[in-house]
């Protein structure tokens, strides 16, 4: 049984990583229009390593997604702690309410956000682009959150209270160690939600101002080159880097394996 | 103006004399959700109410043109009723998706708590969710490079078997499925794993010592337990795809026409955002409909 | 409801500033005397990095770029960032709608040499200027009609899309505007006024069988044909010169008897641009025979509007035969649409796409 669980594992990060293998094999390939036969060439990374706005784009990325990540998380932890643990008037709609940003397509809102931010004085700008990427990842974060919430025994809690903790100490050290695998999944969604965000960073970005994903997504016009499967690839491993490292020798997650 | 009123709450509840210690529940309630709350009134509730105003205008009201109030918007599956085969077909494609994701995740889940365990386990959760992080329209294209004739797919076929046919499945439905599940698949792995993952063994191995066999455990307990997860897997993935264009776009060809596309068309090409936005917040209302009468069915299995 | 014009829009601005003003993170933009900004497609000639060095170091301008991935969004981006734009690159057809909104501001001619030897059936587009005052100089022109991949048999007719030769081999252009453009010029009728529409929307389903794909980018476009995914496909003429020459794709651009479809960008200013002394330099150098000869042989262009500019080709180039100014006779030019028929024409297309999804 154990043996054919982890076959199973095994297969579908295999299905997980057949495009981004290709998406890593085509930085390496010689033709600008991905074509097969495979002719090895570095030629993609020399050019990324002098594409300055491209480099530029990533960092921004990066740093946005980050700051988005920590503010989600955070607001969205705080939320779903009410909409789990509290019982108040009107909380089905509050839960139904996370629903339309997932719903509609982020083009809508986009444009919406646009209009309503010119219209309001908000203005363009990384402020703008913060707030838009924050409100897309928290409905993500809440409703990953609300499920771990959903298995975690609100009675332990009360005990520690019980016990004479205070609310926010039974909080802070009886449930969110319980919480850690879900807040970390959530984190891990609100930062790729904002990775992935274009069509906000297209309309609230300043002139000048841009983030990898805008350039992805505008160079299609003008033919993109494996040079972005290069830039791609690069986050990839990176992040996979600092994430293991992290994992191995930060805290430990679920401490109370049997073995 | 929101630290404001939070900091007013607080120092209400800290000048109540009869509450001293514990704040009233309610402050602590209203302190915690008015953050969320207040975010995303600014920057989604707000704009797309004034989205929704615009859906009952006869024009975009951007330009000179005088606009009216109207409802044709809302009648264009009247008007137009090959948008409710699109309509129908984007909901298909929702339904396999999600289902496809849910058999799938559900598994991978299973296979994550019962098979692994500590840092393996953490790192495998790693490896499943950062394909995450790489742009969605990057992957969609290198999945068009796997799929299409002699693209990757064919190659490795053609090694094996040197004078076999084309498999390519590139520009039909199926592949559109295959990308849309490529790309939610980790929702429903991490909201399950989540469900699953306070399981204690010896509920399972109790069981099993008292002669139960697999699939009743599977029903009796793991399908049970999960069900949170998958609900909220359900939700992540159901709603995003039947609004999704790039994928059907890119992998779709000729058949990858949804609602997805049709709206994106009425933003980018046809400079109609009220029908745009009409038809939005009609998929919209069809997507709260079925988790309201989803949620409602749940709910009476559990109450009954 | 009444128009939610700009008067509205001010009054609407006026009453939320109080509240927006304690949101003051406003970009508060520096206007240096010597900086523009323009607003284009990215990697469409305005932002080529030899260029812009050049005509810094002429005029010491230095210029920034704001990008906008459909029309729609440039009017969007147009209208809710006043002040933010000085040069602004759009269509024939939706120039006289900008203009009809006062979003552009007249051109002084007199600070464009250049335009001088720009082509006189281009700045006599009737939707490049209003009472007879210009307000875009005309930038560049280009067609959209067939490609065929090289040793196909050539199509003479857009009924060719149609012909069974080319099973499962058509790509076509994911665009409601052109399609249904075409599918006027193959039942005879005006581009873009076209009295039958229930014909063209018969043609266009007659060419179901053979489409293979839509395609919506030059990229996608590139990588399907470099694949060997289909043969004849509606494409720009600009497109086929880069793919044949760039990407080496044995592609040919074909105008068949009907005519092409032709379009023209032009170079606008907004009413609100800061610097408008500095955009006219800028189109003025855009129109320039050195940047588009450097343009066009480097990178592969459409054709210049100024004659001087697309005579100082080399006779043998590319461009310069796709783009023979023969064609500006012949074809007919999308222009401007009013409301209600670009909407029958979405509709037509959207039915047509619906009709090859099943």
């Amino acid at each position: 049984m154990r043996q054919l669980g982890r076959f199973y594992l095994i297969a579908i990060l295999l299905f997980l990583y057949t495009p981004i293998a290709v998406m890593m094999a085509m930085g390496f390939n010689e033709s600008p229009l991905y074509e097969l036969p495979f002719t090895f060439s570095t030629r993609w990374y020399e050019a990324l390593l002098s594409n300055q706005p491209l480099l530029k784009a990533g960092a921004n990325s990066i740093i946005i997604a980050l700051i988005t990540a920590v503010i989600a998380t955070t607001l969205g932890t705080m939320a779903s702690v009410a909409l789990s643990r509290r019982t108040f008037r009107g909380k089905s709609l509050l839960q139904l309410l996370l629903l339309p940003p997932i719903a509609i397509p982020w083009l809508i809102t986009g444009t919406a956000m646009l209009i309503f931010f010119y219209w309001s004085g908000i203005g363009r700008g990384m402020h703008a682009l913060l707030i838009g990427h924050v409100a897309l990842a928290i409905p993500y974060v809440v409703l990953v959150v609300g499920t771990g919430f959903k298995t975690v025994r609100a009675d332990l809690e009360e005990a520690a209270m019980s016990l004479g903790s205070t609310p926010v100490h039974a909080f802070f050290s009886v449930t969110l160690p319980l919480l850690y695998p879900s807040i970390l999944g959530a984190a891990l969604f609100a930062f790729a939600v904002s990775l992935d965000q274009f069509v906000i960073s297209y309309f609230l970005a300043t002139p000048g101002y841009t983030t990898l994903p805008v350039q992805i997504y505008s160079a299609i016009r003008k033919g993109f080159t494996p040079e972005i499967n290069a830039i791609s690839t690069l986050l990839l491993l990176g992040s996979m880097a600092v994430i293991l490292i992290f994992a191995r020798f930060a805290k430990p997650g679920d401490t109370r394996d049997k073995r | 103006m929101q630290n404001d009123q939070l900091a007013l709450a607080q120092t209400r509840g800290s000048v109540d004399p009869r509450v001293k210690r514990p704040l009233p529940a309610w402050v602590s309630t209203t302190a915690l959700l008015l953050p969320t709350y207040g975010w995303l009134t600014i920057a989604i509730f707000l704009p797309l109410l004034t989205m929704l105003a615009f859906s009952f205008m006869s024009a975009t009201p951007m330009g000179k043109t005088p606009v009216e109030f109207t409802l044709k918007q809302y009648r264009a599956f009247i008007d137009q009723p090959y948008l409710l085969r699109i309509g129908f077909n984007s909901l298909m494609m929702g339904f396999w998706t999600t289902l496809f994701c849910a058999i799938l995740g559900f598994l991978a889940a299973v296979a994550l708590v019962r098979a692994t365990v500590g840092k393996t386990r953490e790192t495998l959760l790693v490896l499943i969710l950062l394909p995450f992080w790489t742009n969605g329209l990057v992957r969609v294209f290198s999945w068009t490079m796997v799929l299409r004739e002699n693209g990757f797919l064919d190659n490795i076929l053609h090694m094996v078997v040197p004078d076999a046919g084309s498999i390519s499945i590139l520009y039909t439905r199926y592949a559109v499925v295959l990308g849309l599940v490529h790309g939610y698949l980790p929702y429903m792995i991490l909201t399950c794993y989540i469900a699953l993952v306070t399981i204690d063994d010896a509920i399972i191995e109790a069981a099993a010592s008292l002669g139960a066999r697999w699939w009743t455990i599977l029903y009796k307990i793991l399908i049970p337990m999960a069900a949170p997860g998958l609900i909220s897997g359900a939700v992540l993935i159901f709603i995003p795809v039947i609004g999704s264009f790039m994928e059907p776009r890119i992998l779709g060809g000729r058949v990858g026409v949804t609602m997805g596309t049709v709206i994106e068309d009425q933003f980018t090409q046809a400079f109609n955002w009220p029908l745009g936005a009409s038809l939005s917040f009609t998929l919209l209302a069809v997507v709260l409909a079925i988790f309201a009468t989803f949620s409602g069915v749940l709910r009476g299995r559990t109450a009954g | 409801m009444t128009e939610f014009s700009r008067r509205n829009t001010l009054k609407l601005m006026t009453a939320t500033l109080a509240a927006g003003a304690s949101f003051s993170l406003l970009p508060r933009k520096v206007f240096a005397a010597g900086q523009i900004t323009v607003l284009n497609w990215q990697g469409y000639g305005t932002d080529e990095a030899w260029s812009l060095k050049q005509f810094t170091e002429k005029t010491g301008i230095s210029v920034v770029h704001d990008y906008y991935s459909s029309e729609s969004e440039m009017l969007t981006k147009l209208r809710t960032n006043p002040g933010a734009y000085d040069l602004v690159v759009l269509n024939a057809a939706r120039c006289a709608q900008a203009v009809a909104e006062d979003l552009l501001q007249p051109i002084d001619f007199s600070k464009v040499p250049n335009a001088a030897t720009v082509d006189e059936t281009l700045r006599g587009n009737p939707n490049f200027s209003k009472d007879g005052v210009g307000f875009a100089v005309p930038w560049v022109w280009g067609m959209t009609s067939l490609a065929i991949r090289e040793g196909k048999p050539k199509p003479e007719s857009y009924k060719a899309l149609a012909d069974a030769t080319y099973k499962g081999r058509v790509a076509m252009d994911d665009d409601a505007i052109i399609n249904v453009g075409i599918g006027a010029l193959m039942t005879g009728q005006d581009m873009n006024d076209p009295q039958d529409l229930a014909a063209v929307t018969e043609a266009l389903k007659s060419i179901k069988p053979n489409v293979k794909l839509l395609w919506s980018t030059e990229d996608q476009w590139n990588k399907s044909f470099a694949a060997n995914e289909f043969d004849l496909s509606v494409f720009w003429s600009g497109g086929s010169v880069r793919s044949k020459r760039n990407s080496k794709l044995p592609v040919e651009f074909v105008v068949p008897k009907e005519g092409a479809v032709g379009w023209v960008d032009g170079l606008g200013i907004p009413a609100t641009a800061p610097n408008p002394e500095g955009a006219l330099a800028f189109a003025n150098w855009l129109i320039d025979p050195a940047f588009y000869v450097e343009w066009a042989t480097k990178v592969g262009a459409p054709a210049s509007s100024n004659s001087a500019a697309l005579n100082s080709l080399p006779a043998d180039d590319l461009s310069r035969q796709v783009h023979n100014p023969e064609y500006l006779k012949t074809m007919s030019i999308m222009s401007a649409l009013p409301d209600d028929r670009r909407e029958a024409f979405n509709n037509v297309w959207q039915e047509v796409k619906a009709f090859y999804a099943e």
